[in-house]
């Protein structure tokens, strides 16, 4: 009996362990990939934002202004990659950022 | 001492070089000597003879549209450009023919080097048959006392010259720009008269763009100069000191004419 | 004494400068030779001689715009500061010469700055850095463009007409490289009236312009001024390079060429 109690209770712990530590075991992996997904996610914003210059003309001021603050937000994403992509991709940004904004401001002073 | 050192700077600061005012014979003024390859492919320098194409030819022609350089050895012509019909080869190619004359070949694929034909340019020799043509020409011209001898504005004026100012297949022709007018500069030293400078005498050669922006900036005044820059070779002096009249001819700008 | 001596040399040497942006004829340029940028940021450091970039080669097959915005070249000589290794990992130079990508009439583009060099590589580095060198160029200008439209200085070609007429087709979009966008709504053409009484007014046309530019590459780094009229320069600033100057001073048709925009006949 007490045997079986004590077989019982190892596996009802070895059970719990699983269960529970599963996801402690498993969150390191999800992590590293989360953070694949958010490195290519910065290129995936940068298109999406910077495909609008072209019809930046049709844009309202509001709409100018925070596609220049998603341009302000992704630029320390861009700086943290290595020294060719930070180079090139830095200045894209700015170009792109830099229009938008001069859209913007030729629409308030209008 | 100190006073000796700045007295010293502003006479040094004063003085350029020294130039001895050397008068050349009519004939040899204008005379450009090329010779940035010549030597290194066994053949005299080039001696180009301004006067004879500038009877013919207005200075924009070449300096504009075929793109010669406004001062010795600048341009860097190779017998390969000629040969391609770039600078002198736009003419001197054996094809284009000026007045029913064909105009010779320059460096040519048929002519060995150092052939008797390369000597009509790569020659230093004395060129007696040139010389005689110049004689001849001069008797037809109205006369100048300085560079050529020859008033080559009243000839263009008079019609005794006619300079082409187009080369077929090499010209691109625009709508020509109304001619701006005539403004006086005021001469810097008392006793010496002011200049009426005429857009339109310079224009009849020039168009517009032998001489801007590159000479003369746009803006009236911008650019600040002298007689001492022009002596130089600048400004005026580009072509007023050995191509056009040259500027001993004081009377030739220095009119005092109001307008 | 020391101060007066010290103002007068500084005064001579500034009076100096002024002077030497004018007063003299500059050589022109081959036609073939118009348009060459040369770039030595570190060619000369690493034993290389170096690079001569030719424009016109380069413009007959792609848009001002992809290179200078999708592919991020700078618009002044030793501005991008490129490395051998930026083109190894695929930027710059190296996005199109890679030894892999193709386009009409060039089979894959060859490789630029590899890591491993045979003896052969030689010849194919001097393709490029080739300043000083007697490099027989792959390209002829001459027989390149002798059927394009005919134009006057710069590299003799009507590069505009050529576009126009279809003799060229500029590629805009490289696949990796490119943001797939919508196209672009033109501006309007706008006139702009020469301050010298006499010189004919300049039509500005922007669909002419955002053909080869969009619009970032002018905007707002050359043109600042939202409103018409807000910056203010005249031809001085143009022939110095900057405004109109950036490309019209030494890649597209040169400024000498007034007529080209100086097209409106004053009334």
């Amino acid at each position: 009996m007490r045997e079986k109690a004590k077989s019982l209770a190892i596996a009802l712990a070895i059970a719990l362990s699983v269960l529970f530590g599963m996801p402690l075991l498993t969150s390191g992996a999800f992590i590293a990939a989360a953070a694949d997904v958010a490195q290519d996610n910065w290129k995936t914003e940068f298109e999406d934002i910077c495909s609008k210059t072209q019809d930046s003309m049709a844009f309202t001021s509001d709409e100018l202004k925070s596609l220049v603050d998603r341009c302000d937000a992704l630029k320390p994403r861009i700086e943290k990659l290595d020294e060719t992509q930070k180079k090139v991709y830095l200045k894209r940004l700015q170009m792109c950022r830099d229009l938008l904004a001069f859209v913007m401001q030729s629409k308030l002073e209008k | 001492m100190n006073k000796i050192l700045l007295l010293l700077i502003l006479f040094l600061a004063s003085v350029d070089e020294a130039r001895a005012v050397s008068i050349t014979a009519p004939y040899e003024y204008g005379k450009v000597i090329i010779a940035n390859y010549s030597e290194r492919a066994g053949l005299a320098p080039v001696v180009f003879n301004h006067w004879v194409h500038r009877a013919r030819y207005t200075c924009r022609l070449c300096h504009v549209d075929i793109g010669f350089a406004m001062s010795k050895g600048a341009t860097t012509i190779t017998a390969a450009a000629n040969k391609k019909g770039l600078y002198c080869g736009a003419c001197h190619n054996g094809k284009r023919t000026y007045n029913g004359m064909t105009i010779f070949a320059s460096c040519s694929e048929a002519t060995p080097r150092k052939n008797a034909a390369c000597e009509r340019c790569h020659s230093l020799k004395k060129n007696s048959a040139q010389e005689r043509e110049f004689k001849s020409f001069l008797e037809k011209m109205p006369k100048n006392a300085s560079g050529n001898g020859i008033d080559w504005e009243a000839a263009e004026s008079s019609g005794r010259i006619k300079p082409i100012d187009v080369l077929e297949g090499v010209s691109i022709q625009r709508p020509r720009i109304k001619e701006q007018k005539d403004f006086v500069i005021e001469s810097k030293s008392t006793g010496t008269s002011a200049v009426v400078f005429s857009h339109k005498k310079h224009a009849v050669w020039n168009g517009c763009e032998v001489c801007h922006p590159e000479i003369f900036p746009i803006k009236k005044g911008a650019a600040k100069y002298t007689m001492h820059e022009i002596e130089k070779g600048e400004y005026c002096g580009v072509c007023h000191n050995k191509v056009a009249f040259p500027i001993l001819d004081c009377k030739r700008c220095h009119t005092g004419v109001k307008i | 004494m020391k101060k007066v001596f010290l103002v007068f040399l500084l005064v001579l040497a500034c009076s100096g400068l002024v002077v030497a942006q004018t007063g003299t004829k500059k050589k022109r340029p081959l036609a073939s030779d118009y348009g060459n940028v040369v770039m030595n940021n570190y060619s000369e450091k690493s034993g290389m001689s170096a690079v001569v970039f030719s424009h016109w080669l380069h413009r007959a097959r792609f848009t001002c715009r992809l290179c200078h915005v999708d592919i991020g070249f700078a618009m002044k000589a030793d501005g991008t500061n490129i490395k051998a290794i930026d083109n190894m990992n695929g930027y710059y130079c190296g996005t199109c010469h890679n030894g892999k990508r193709s386009f009409k009439g060039v089979e894959k583009m060859f490789e630029a700055c590899s890591k491993k060099l045979t003896p052969e590589d030689g010849k194919r580095c001097d393709r490029c850095h080739s300043l000083g060198k007697n490099v027989k160029r792959e390209y002829d200008l001459a027989e390149f463009t002798a059927k394009f439209p005919k134009e006057r200085f710069g590299n003799g070609v009507n590069w505009e007409l050529a576009e126009e007429t279809g003799v060229i087709k500029p590629l805009d979009f490289l696949d990796g490289v490119s943001i797939k966008r919508p196209a672009l709504t033109i501006q309007k053409d706008f006139s702009l009236d020469a301050k010298v009484e006499g010189m004919p007014s300049i039509i500005f046309s922007h669909k002419k312009h955002t053909v080869w530019n969009g619009c970032e590459v002018c905007h707002p780094e050359i043109f600042i001024g939202v409103k018409k009229g807000a910056t203010k320069y005249s031809m001085i600033e143009i022939f110095d390079g900057k405004f109109c100057g950036v490309c019209h001073g030494k890649v597209a048709f040169p400024n000498l060429d007034c007529q080209r925009c100086h097209t409106k006949p004053v009334s």
